[in-house]
């Protein structure tokens, strides 16, 4: 801890730049077509989602709580876009603007009903999950929305920087900076985590610890409006069953991104950078699973294997790095 | 009386019996031999799943793999069956076997390790469904021996089916574990404050697993019932267990941070909620609203154990005035 160099190096997002720059190495030596124009592409139309759904759970998990309704959430805001646009004719700039505050009033729910009831949100969640995805399925009958604007259509197909690049993961970068900056330097981002990290003294200094809980449910059904809104983009319609049954496809990349970050389940850390690579890593090694070809199939059970891997190293690092610390 | 009136399943009971005879009175159809059939199979089944959540909450944690451990178990038994022609029995031992393990792993790892067994079990939860999908390329296993076929099914006597009684047999051990032998005391103990269970010299190892690979046995019999009832093994069993098993204790008035579980409630608990949707069906709504009606049931039962904590505050609040 005295020295200056180690001490990023002995920091989780070191390890995971590390591993992420392995992985793709060997991914770039042992498969074709890892490094063509096109599966870059192709990848940053999936890591730039990857990320915004692991921020949009970091926020909660700093709660010490967790948002099961992440994927219904998102899944409702992006087809409530998606009738904005096809049925009512909603120009789009203001659809976006309506879809986010959508999304932060149904995470608004989550706060308040967690924050009231005093109960665990895993529960409060795991109810308004199938509330949410339940409404959803009943109010578009299923029906997907597939007459959406073509601007907003063509800037989810948008090729950037030699056509490397979708403009999807430059939002996402972004939130990155953004949210980097609201935690880091200014004072309710600073409060937030004051909040996630000890309820009761944050209580005694003046914070009103459950309106800090609201805010994290809102900022995370806000980000997963805006994934939604980036996935009715990138498939250029709103379908209901764009994020699996319930919303369960985006509940592992939603937990892979911040645990492999390094954002404790405890609650009160944040590491924004950590979710990025995260979600990086786990899209790189989806990806990587496919290209050398395990089957389909076996991909669910490797990335099973890769989260079991990931907190266990974890733990391990964990473990080293306070008996390195008691020893000197 | 009163002692009574504080149980958890009295009220429950109350709404049960209650909310039976007012649907019956409306459509008569609800009391008919079949209806009644039907609903006393998709109780066994639920029942079985909600007792193998039941166990995890009692410790304070919460396993999402249980569905994940049932399909498994569901499709190696329908396999072992089929590619393998083995014989019921064995391929029951086996199924058995596999659930055991499934729930080893998970209280192996997650006591050892002291990571949240929520973690642990999404992970396993990959894990079991990906080898599941490996295995079967998403594909069901349809050649089942009519014994099978018969036991899920037929029916005892009237519109009793032989389901039930693995189910009933579950229940009663499962009371017995949690009110009656040292191991389900010790286990609420644990759940209750872990601190103090060690003090006094409960081993968490053990109960963390033993709770563990109780969960992942009746995950894995519950599994093996709906193999039962569908009379195929098709991948997809356990994929809509979650919200109910979860539902069904929490109905039952089990708090989640550990140490208070109802066997009794937890059973009303499924009843009522596989009354609910029957109810549904039958007044022909729309089966999207289940879903909805599950969720918000559950969020009125938080609120009501919430009110319910807050008037018993208050209570010993004023005794401890005078």
């Amino acid at each position: 801890m005295n020295n200056k160099i180690p001490n990023f190096v002995k920091t989780n997002q070191f390890g995971l730049l590390i591993l992420v720059i392995v992985f793709i190495c060997i991914f770039s030596f042992s498969t074709d077509g890892f490094t063509s124009r096109f599966n870059i592409y192709a990848l940053s139309r999936v890591v730039a989602l990857d990320i915004m759904i692991g921020l949009a759970m970091m926020v909660v998990i700093l709660t010490g709580g967790l948002n099961l309704s992440l994927g219904a959430l998102g899944v409702s805001a992006a087809m409530f876009g998606g009738w904005c646009m096809e049925s009512m004719g909603i120009p789009i700039s203001i659809t976006i603007i309506l879809v986010l505050a959508f999304g932060s009033f149904l995470g608004w729910i989550n706060g308040f009903v967690t924050v009231r009831t005093g109960v665990h949100s895993f529960i409060v969640t795991l109810a308004t999950m199938s509330i949410y995805f339940g409404f959803m399925t009943l109010l578009t009958e299923a029906e997907a929305f597939r007459k959406l604007p073509e601007a907003f259509t063509d800037f989810g197909s948008l090729k950037l920087f030699n056509k490397y690049i979708s403009p999807l993961l430059i939002i996402s970068v972004m939130t990155c900076f953004v949210l980097y900056y609201i935690f880091k330097y200014t004072d309710i981002g600073r409060k937030l985590i004051a909040a996630g990290a000890n309820p009761d003294a944050a209580e005694l200094s003046g914070i009103s610890v459950d309106r800090m809980f609201i805010y994290c449910h809102m900022l995370s059904g806000f980000l997963a409006a805006l994934a939604g809104i980036m996935l009715t983009a990138r498939i250029g319609a709103a379908i209901p069953s764009m994020a699996g049954h319930l919303g369960f496809d985006w509940l592992l990349p939603a937990f892979l991104a911040p645990v492999l970050g390094g954002t404790l389940l405890s609650g009160g850390k944040v590491t924004v950078f950590g979710t990025m690579l995260g979600a990086i890593l786990v899209t790189l090694i989806n990806n990587g699973l496919y290209l050398i070809d395990v089957g389909e199939f076996w991909v669910r059970f490797f990335l099973g294997i890769i989260l079991l891997g990931a907190v266990l190293l974890d733990r391990a690092r964990e473990y080293f790095t306070v008996k390195n610390s008691i020893v000197s | 009386m009163s002692a009574l009136l504080k149980k958890d399943w009295f009220g429950l009971g109350l709404v049960l019996i209650f909310g039976s005879i007012l649907i019956s009175l409306f459509k008569p159809a609800f009391i008919s031999p079949f209806n009644l059939y039907v609903l006393m199979l998709s109780v066994s089944l639920m029942l079985v799943v909600a007792m193998s959540q039941m166990i995890i909450i009692a410790i304070g944690q919460m396993n999402l793999s249980v569905g994940a451990i049932g399909g498994l178990v569901a499709i190696s038994f329908t396999g072992l069956m089929e590619v393998y022609s083995m014989s019921i029995l064995p391929a029951v031992l086996i199924g058995l076997l596999i659930g055991l393990a499934c729930g080893f792993i998970n209280g192996y790892i997650t006591v050892k390790t002291g990571i949240s067994a929520f973690i642990i079990t999404l992970a396993t939860l990959y894990i079991f469904k990906g080898m599941n999908l490996g295995i079967t390329e998403a594909q069901p296993f349809y050649e089942i021996p009519e014994a099978v076929k018969f036991f899920g099914n037929a029916k005892i006597f009237g519109p009793i089916p032989y389901l039930v009684i693995i189910p009933i047999i579950i229940t009663i051990l499962m009371w017995i574990l949690m009110n009656r032998t040292s191991l389900g005391r010790y286990m609420l103990a644990y759940g209750n404050n872990v601190q103090s269970s060690e003090l006094i010299g409960i081993s968490s190892t053990k109960i963390v697993i033993y709770a563990h690979v109780i969960s992942g046995l009746l995950a894995a019999i519950g599994g093996m019932l709906v193999v039962c009832r569908l009379q195929l093994g098709t991948p997809n069993i356990g994929d809509s267990w979650l919200l109910p098993s979860f539902a069904a204790p929490v109905i039952g008035g089990a708090i989640l941070a550990g140490g208070k579980v109802d066997v009794i409630a937890t059973a009303f608990g499924v009843i009522l909620v596989s009354i609910i949707s029957q109810a549904l069906v039958i007044f022909k709504i729309d089966p999207f609203f289940v879903q909805i009606f599950l969720g918000f049931m559950i969020l009125l039962a938080v609120f009501i154990n919430r009110y319910r904590e807050y008037r018993e505050e208050r209570r010993t609040k004023v005794f401890s005035d005078e």
